[in-house]
């Protein structure tokens, strides 16, 4: 990151946290079809707060919102629940690690993370039967580590508002 | 540094709570549970309609920007080239309706025909199916199933199991039924099959659906099928009524490398285009029940007296 980022943030709005993931699993509700290289925005956002709100957001939000997403895709219940836990797990587990890191450095650490849901959600699927989705699956991870600093900023930005508002500073 | 942007707040000494590890267990656990549930017991389907009534009018309100994107880049392509499509369109559809029309037409001569011939020979009359139309309104983004969402549900009167049609074939069958929505597995699903008719050869054999679109499963090497041959319903399997066109043959190989020919169909409706449909009720319901196999309390009494 640059050197102007020592700026102390306002503490977080429970409210927003919550509203942030309701509206990323709208976006994932966009019913565009089957479109295999689509990031998973619901799981880009449950990340962002495992890792910077980890006792308000935990694996068990990561599980109720991964049965969300199940019954949408008509998939079979649980699929998406186990992924997003394991997500949320290794998320809480290197939270301290990665706090050290600029945004665009935790999205090259976070890649491991997005691959490794994505083949427990794979496993799941070939021991049930079904067939290898095909190779475009892969590159969803890229696209959602792309997007990854963009969340940062947008999801931060609340939290980077001026204490003290006034005529200068509205906001 | 990002070290700010992290909750560096310190952790609550004495109530913290299960660790991650083992939160993870459980849910994991809880998840596994449930897809096996899902899959053998079928007890998880009150929790799935729970979420998919609130998650119902979410989708519909999210459905209406696709639509009206796809509609507007329709009418932002140029209004001419919207027309000339659309009259094209209907010079089809009243071409397909001059060539159905005689079909038509001499299909209520015919049915009065088949009443008449059946009350002669004593049989029971034809059965005849209700229909309600509905609409498609998404592809289910699971990448493993092929599975469509349509608008017409459990308050509407839709059954599980109810065959799904549109002008050219079959569609597949309603899997899952919601009160305000179901879901619609297609024949081209890894899961789905159904059972068809050769309508040259009078042959009856089960489609299955798979990776490789629709096939013909357990054909012996020898059989009477043919490059160009249509498939259709055979009325006997309680779900769809007779003579409804599922597919046709695109491919026999006879190479004996499994024992069975290999037969791949191309399916009559292409699921890509379809946007309504008319959903069946499944003729099983009007069909007589099945008689009882077990023998009469009577008649082991009188073998019990006998004996004495």
């Amino acid at each position: 990151m640059g050197r102007g980022d020592d700026q102390l943030l306002l503490p977080v709005n429970p409210w927003f946290i919550w509203l942030s993931l309701l509206v990323a699993l709208a976006l994932n509700l966009i019913p565009l079809g089957r479109l295999g290289a689509m990031p998973d925005f619901l799981a880009l956002v449950l990340v962002f707060w495992n890792l910077h709100q980890p006792r308000r957001v935990g694996v068990g939000a990561a599980f109720v919102f991964g049965l969300a997403m199940d019954v949408n895709a008509a998939a079979l219940l649980g699929q998406h629940a186990l992924a997003y836990s394991l997500l949320s797990y290794f998320a809480v587990s290197i939270h301290r690690r990665l706090s050290r890191f600029s945004p665009a450095a935790q999205a090259v650490q976070i890649l491991p993370l997005w691959y490794a849901a994505q083949t427990v959600s794979v496993l799941v699927h070939m021991v049930a039967g079904h067939a290898f989705p095909g190779w475009q699956i892969l590159l969803a991870p890229v696209f959602a580590s792309l997007l990854w600093p963009l969340a940062c900023a947008l999801l931060l930005a609340p939290q980077r508002r001026a204490p003290d508002p006034d005529m200068n500073r509205p906001l | 540094m990002s070290q700010g942007t992290f909750d560096n707040t310190p952790p609550p000494f004495f109530r913290q709570g299960p660790s991650a590890l083992s939160k993870l267990s459980f849910f994991a656990a809880l998840a596994v549970f449930l897809m096996i549930a899902d899959t053998r017991l079928q007890i998880t389907q009150p929790l799935r309609t729970a979420f998919a009534i609130v998650l119902h009018p979410v989708q519909r309100v999210l459905l209406a920007p696709v639509q009206a994107w796809r509609s507007g880049s329709e009418y932002l392509v140029g209004l001419e080239r919207a027309l000339e499509r659309a009259t094209e369109r209907e010079a089809a559809a009243r071409r397909q309706l001059a060539a159905q029309s005689e079909r038509a037409l001499r299909v209520e001569q015919l049915e009065v025909e088949n009443s008449r011939l059946r009350s002669l020979i004593d049989l029971r009359p034809g059965l005849s199916v209700r229909s309600q139309p509905a609409q498609i309104l998404y592809e289910a983004s699971d990448p493993y199933t092929r599975k469509l969402i349509i608008d017409r549900g459990s308050t509407q009167g839709v059954v599980l199991a109810s065959p799904v049609i549109n002008e050219d074939g079959v569609l597949g069958q309603v899997t899952r039924v919601y009160p305000l929505s179901s879901e619609v597995t297609l024949l081209t699903d890894k899961d789905a099959a159904i059972l068809v008719l050769n309508a040259r050869s009078q042959a009856r054999s089960a489609a299955f659906g798979g990776l490789a679109g629709l096939e013909l499963r357990f054909v012996v090497v020898n059989a009477d099928v043919q490059v160009g041959d249509r498939l259709l319903t055979t009325g006997f399997d309680g779900v769809y009524p007779p003579g409804l066109p599922v597919a046709t043959v695109a491919l026999v190989d006879r190479k004996p490398d499994s024992g069975f020919a290999r037969v791949a169909l191309t399916p009559a409706v292409v699921p890509g285009s379809v946007r309504h449909v008319l959903v069946l009720e499944p003729i099983g319901v009007q069909m007589p029940p099945k008689p009882d196999s077990t023998p009469t309390e009577s008649t082991a009494k009188g073998r019990r007296g006998a004996r004495k």
